[in-house]
């Protein structure tokens, strides 16, 4: 079951075109890996869909509702019952400093849906136990090492009971020997089946938890196929040099 | 020097000092309000109210609160036809004067700890729904006060000493009594007393300003 479909999608910013004509499906329970060069043009086609950036032709489907349709826009009410079915986690995290980790995770089923605070509880203490940091509830993130951060961010996602969950480099940020604790969690979601599309350095991690590879350069989508295709067969010149440099 | 000499001139001064600290509480009380109700007309996207915030800004910074205080006091009543309906009290009028000219300060520390506030919060808020204004009172507010506060700390000291300007609009403050002490008994003690006054009140405040500081560290 087709759940996000982006078609003909375009973007500049001035006179720099960064989104060429990106057509792609995700299916339910997919996890797609975008892999590509910096300034390829990666976290503005993943930030176009949730409506982080406005794009300036081609449409987004989600869940069958046009998000945007041949570059229009429907009214911001609609935008938002729209993108609500999906969370987002960054590269740098953007925990709110001033709450302590539970209060990061239950301040937005309790301002935004105005949920029961038992539940939300209740939610919190899952979730939390789920991505392995029960015994940080009531710390600051500034006590927070990046991989406790980073899954803490996770979470927050999750509280929101998402269908898709949209990951921009989230290791990127990270001391190598802290990117485990949070890939192992992606895998979790993965074999729970979530929907997920990750922006990834990470080789190892799309070529183990993805069903599909994006290979993005310049602004297209130049190869995409399974993993195994993608990184032992790639069609692609630029997905060869790509990835012959990316294991260097 | 008698201990009586010492209280009998300190009595008065005190009462002068409950001058000061009564101008610095009602200052601080409707500045910062004030000031915050500026830096949101500055973030407004109509040009016409942002100008107007920024110009209040410019006029009540680049100019000596003195001449604002001189204005509010003496000029507003020599204003033709409206003025005689201007004159207030010389404290009350000092009182505004503080608090329209801090309030352009503490605007602008304001405005700095928005603009240092990271656009990731935004995003984050945007992607788990937050409505612009919520985003603006649960998100981001708590961030800007936390991020101003050794500012408005700073501002709040400088605040303590500027109320010594009442001497110039001759209302009965802790100098006016300092001065009429040295000048009748011609002895610099009084202006020590004075200092020591002051250091305590800055003391104080230092104290208090830590305590929040502390207390809303987020760590
Ligand atoms: N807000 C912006 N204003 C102007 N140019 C931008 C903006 N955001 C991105 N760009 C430019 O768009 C191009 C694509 O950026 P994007 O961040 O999508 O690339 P990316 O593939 O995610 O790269 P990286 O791997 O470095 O994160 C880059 O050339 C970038 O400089
Ligand atoms: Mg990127």
């Amino acid at each position: 079951m087709t759940i996000i479909q982006v078609s003909n999608l375009q973007k500049s910013f001035g006179q720099l075109s960064v989104l060429k004509n990106i057509t792609f499906d995700v299916k339910k329970n997919d996890v797609i890996a975008v892999i590509g060069p910096s300034g390829s043009g990666k976290s503005t086609m993943l930030r176009s869909i949730i409506h982080l950036e406005k794009v300036d032709n081609g449409s987004i489907r989600i869940n069958e509702d046009d998000l945007v349709k041949n570059g229009i826009y429907p009214n911001d009410r609609k935008i938002k019952q729209i993108t609500h079915k999906m969370g987002m986690v960054f590269q740098h995290f953007n925990l709110f400093p001033h709450l302590t980790v539970k209060e990061n995770l239950e301040i937005a089923p309790l301002v935004v849906q105005s949920e029961k605070i038992e539940i939300v509880r209740k939610r919190s203490t899952e979730v939390l136990e789920k991505v392995g940091l029960s015994d940080k509830a009531n710390v600051f993130p500034a006590k927070l090492s990046g991989g406790q951060k980073q899954r803490v961010a996770i979470a927050r996602a999750l509280m929101m009971n998402p269908d898709i969950l949209l990951f921009d480099e989230p290791t990127s940020a990270l001391d190598p020997e802290l990117t485990g604790e949070v890939l192992k969690v992606m895998k979790i979601l993965a074999q729970e089946h979530m929907t997920m599309i990750v922006v990834t350095h990470e080789m190892g991690f799309a070529k183990e938890v993805a069903n599909r590879i994006l290979f993005m350069d310049n602004g297209e989508i130049v190869e995409s196929g399974s993993p195994e295709q993608l990184f032992s067969n790639p069609k692609n010149e630029r997905t060869k040099s790509f990835l012959t440099k990316a294991y260097q | 020097m008698s201990t009586d000499y010492l209280v009998n001139i300190t009595i008065p001064m005190l009462e002068g000092a409950k001058i000061t600290i009564l101008l610095f509480l009602i200052a601080i009380a409707f500045s910062i309000p004030l000031g915050f109700f500026i830096t949101l007309l500055s973030q407004s996207n109509n040009k016409v109210i942002s100008g107007i915030s920024k110009s209040y800004v410019y006029v009540m910074r680049g100019t000596p609160l003195l001449l604002q205080l001189l204005f509010i006091c003496f000029g507003l009543p020599m204003i033709p036809v409206i003025g005689e309906y201007l004159v207030m009290d010389r404290f009350v009028a000092a009182c505004l004067g503080f608090i329209l000219n801090y309030a352009a300060y503490f605007s602008e520390i304001f405005r700095g700890g928005l603009l240092s506030i990271d656009k990731g919060q935004y995003e984050a808020a945007q992607v788990l729904g937050f409505s612009r204004s919520q985003t603006t009172i649960k998100i981001i507010l708590p961030q800007m006060f936390r991020i101003a506060l050794p500012a408005v700390s700073n501002e709040s000291i400088t605040l303590i000493k500027d109320t010594a300007l009442l001497y110039a609009v001759a209302v009965p403050e802790l100098l006016h009594f300092a001065q009429t002490a040295v000048n009748r008994d011609f002895t610099i003690v009084p202006f020590f007393i004075a200092g020591i006054i002051f250091l305590l009140l800055t003391l104080v405040l230092t104290a208090i300003f830590r305590w929040l500081e502390h207390k809303f560290k987020f760590e």
